[in-house]
């Protein structure tokens, strides 16, 4: 569906008459200046992310009942809830182990209600939720930081990789009787940091985030994590997203430099859209920089489907 | 992004496969490292895995490490093993020397809570509930001494096998004839526990109807039977017996520090007065010597369920009486 639409005749790029800056009488390079865009989603979502990863700390901490466990499964309000890469490892592990039967109903609850939201928003959890996404971001900063002074080199991969590492792991835990892939999460072992106490283990973090740093930018988050790529699988029709309007845009391309899975805004490029509207890809986390970036307001959330029923 | 220059489409699609061969190389590498450390250091330190844990690989490997059973438990008896503990990371242990489980939460909500069912609550569910279907058969509904939840529990604690305890005769008290006044483990130890409800342990073994034991302690066990032991605990001045009691039908015995407790014996019972499980798991065996001298013998019996309680109370320097994990076998 969404190759099918990258597959269309590109629509033309705009005329000058029509950019956003010559409607406002500007120059260009001016307006590209002067449009620098504001903090308002990040400024939502840094607080949400940490609070979050709080109340799993407090609710250990003063034995508040409100969201036990720690990122890999945890229960909120008495409600299960199950990272679904997590999940697919213990279903797949349950059946050799011979104890599949034997998983709860409350396995069943936090599987499908995680599956269920993943559905509905994608990767949104990765950067409303993640703590190792914000440290990244922190990391990511610093990398662009030294690639603005030259002093290292952008390195990229192929953005298939990390469902090579999605399939990799499954087979692992497949073969191995054990979900491997929890020993080396940044995101639970994180967690569980925060929540357990810090432990050696840390340094596997450090190291992650050092390699993104003076190596390649986000490197977890865009080639590896294979619990984001069951949601950017799961969430492939999701109704939340950000919303593209080709008539605003300025092809400043400023949207895909703060993004960190760049190539879901391919249509941002001057040539490339083939569509007046244009829907970000189900790899797209929601974090909303590129709204926040965006100097023509040329992007936006939206939830599809509901101007219809509306 | 957005380059699309075939050379440099290749090179990177060489370099990914570079890395992904390598990682995944590398995390296998990992896991056999894992399964080599997994068996070795549990079996010497006193350290087991919560109740209802399903065969030791399948445990450890099946784990999310989401501490759910380390939140649950009301005396923090679970830890989420570190890198550098010679277990799996992240995965749940108990060090019963340090803290046991002492059947606290009364219904093993440990294995309840874990979502993966690698602590599996379902052979405790139909423990439970056969014991429930025996009691409803002797009694009635409208009894107001209707309480089948004592009967289920103690069932169903029963059930738990985390291992297995095992006297050390060299250095025990009670081999040695020596008796024990004080507090066990010094005034600085935070571990706690819970008296155990003597009432309900004694009388019932494994094998016999689960409703009929538990006609409160009748008699004093062999192990309490030198009637001289005494135990006080500040602010309680009631009767140990009688406390046993009381616990069930007030449904109220929080845990208590064991450096709040003091005990005096003639001869060390601490193991066998302690035991969550009772006459079942644990007795103290008497032997006349034919020089007409009694000798004395904590005798682990096949009730032990490893919760680690007579491990945590053992006065000694080292303990003299470890839990060792099972050879487990899958409950499944």
């Amino acid at each position: 569906m969404f190759k099918n639409i990258k597959n269309l005749p590109p629509i033309p790029a705009k005329p000058v008459a029509e950019m956003p800056h010559t409607k406002l009488g500007m120059d260009y390079n001016v307006w590209c200046k002067s449009q620098k865009g504001n903090h308002k989603w990040r400024n939502i979502r840094w607080p949400v992310l940490i609070a979050v990863n709080l109340l799993f700390v407090f609710s250990f901490f003063f034995e508040l009942s409100i969201l036990e466990g720690s990122l890999s499964g945890s229960r909120a309000l008495g409600f299960y809830l199950i990272d679904t890469y997590n999940a697919l490892q213990v279903i797949l592990i349950s059946i050799p182990g011979g104890y599949f039967p034997s998983l709860t109903m409350n396995f069943w609850i936090g599987f499908s209600t995680i599956l269920f939201l993943s559905i509905m928003g994608g990767r949104t959890y990765c950067s409303w939720v993640c703590p190792y996404h914000f440290l990244a971001e922190m990391a990511e900063k610093l990398h662009d930081y030294l690639v603005n002074k030259k002093k290292i080199k952008e390195h990229s991969f192929n953005i298939y990789l990390r469902f090579v590492f999605w399939v990799g792991f499954l087979l692992l835990a497949l073969l191995t009787k054990n979900i491997v892939f929890e020993n080396i999460n940044p995101v639970g072992i994180l967690s569980r940091a925060m929540i357990y106490g810090p432990g050696l283990i840390l340094l596997w973090v450090l190291a992650l985030l050092i390699f993104e740093i003076v190596y390649s930018k986000r490197f977890w988050c865009r080639y590896v994590c294979p619990v984001g790529a069951t949601w950017a699988i799961t969430g492939k029709a999701a109704p939340l997203r950000v919303k593209f309007d080709h008539d605003k845009c300025g092809y400043c391309r400023d949207c895909q430099d703060v993004c960190e899975v760049p190539h879901v805004l391919w249509f941002v490029q001057r040539g490339k859209a083939t569509q007046k509207t244009h829907y970000a890809d189900s790899d797209c986390t929601r974090c909303g920089l590129c709204i926040d970036t965006c100097g023509g307001r040329a992007l936006s959330f939206t939830i599809k489907g509901l101007d219809k029923i509306v | 992004m957005g380059k699309s220059n075939t050379d440099l489409n290749r090179r990177q699609f060489l370099k990914s496969s570079a890395v992904a061969v390598t990682a995944i190389a590398a995390v296998g590498a990992g896991v056999g490292y894992i399964k080599k450390i997994k068996g070795t250091d549990i079996r010497q330190q006193n350290i087991l895995r919560p109740p209802g844990a399903v065969s030791q690989d399948t445990f450890i490997y099946g784990c999310i490490k989401c501490g759910l059973c380390v939140q649950i438990c009301p005396i923090q008896a679970i830890k989420l093993a570190g890198i550098n503990e010679g277990l799996s990371y992240g995965t749940p242990y108990i060090d019963v020397r340090t803290q046991a489980c002492d059947f606290s939460c009364d219904s093993l909500q440990c294995v309840e809570t874990c979502p993966t069912a690698v602590l599996n609550f379902k052979q405790f569910e139909e423990v439970g509930g056969n014991a429930l279907t025996e009691y409803q058969k002797e009694h009635d509904v409208s009894d107001p001494d209707f309480n089948p939840f004592k009967i289920q529990i103690q069932a169903m604690r029963e059930a738990v096998t985390m291992g297995f305890a095992v006297v050390n005769e060299k250095t025990c008290l009670a081999v040695k004839g020596e008796g024990f006044t004080g507090t066990p483990r010094g005034e600085d130890f935070e571990g706690l526990n819970r008296t155990p409800a003597r009432g309900g342990g004694r009388g019932m073994g494994r094998g016999q109807g689960m409703g009929k034991g538990l006609g409160r302690g009748k008699g004093l066990g062999r192990g309490e039977g030198r009637g001289e032991g005494r135990e006080h605990e500040e602010g309680d001045s009631s009767d140990h017996e009688e406390r046993g009691e009381d616990r069930w039908q007030q449904g109220e015995s929080k845990a208590s520090l064991l450096k709040n407790k003091h005990y005096e014996r003639e001869i060390c019972n601490l193991c066998v007065t302690e035991c969550p499980i009772g006459c079942s798991a644990i007795e103290m065996k008497e032997t006349q010597g034919q020089d007409g001298k009694l000798t004395f013998k904590p005798n682990v019996l096949d009730g032990c369920t490893g919760c680690g309680v007579c491990v945590m109370v053992c006065p000694t320097e080292n303990p003299s009486i470890i839990v060792e994990p099972l050879k487990q076998e899958s409950h499944v």
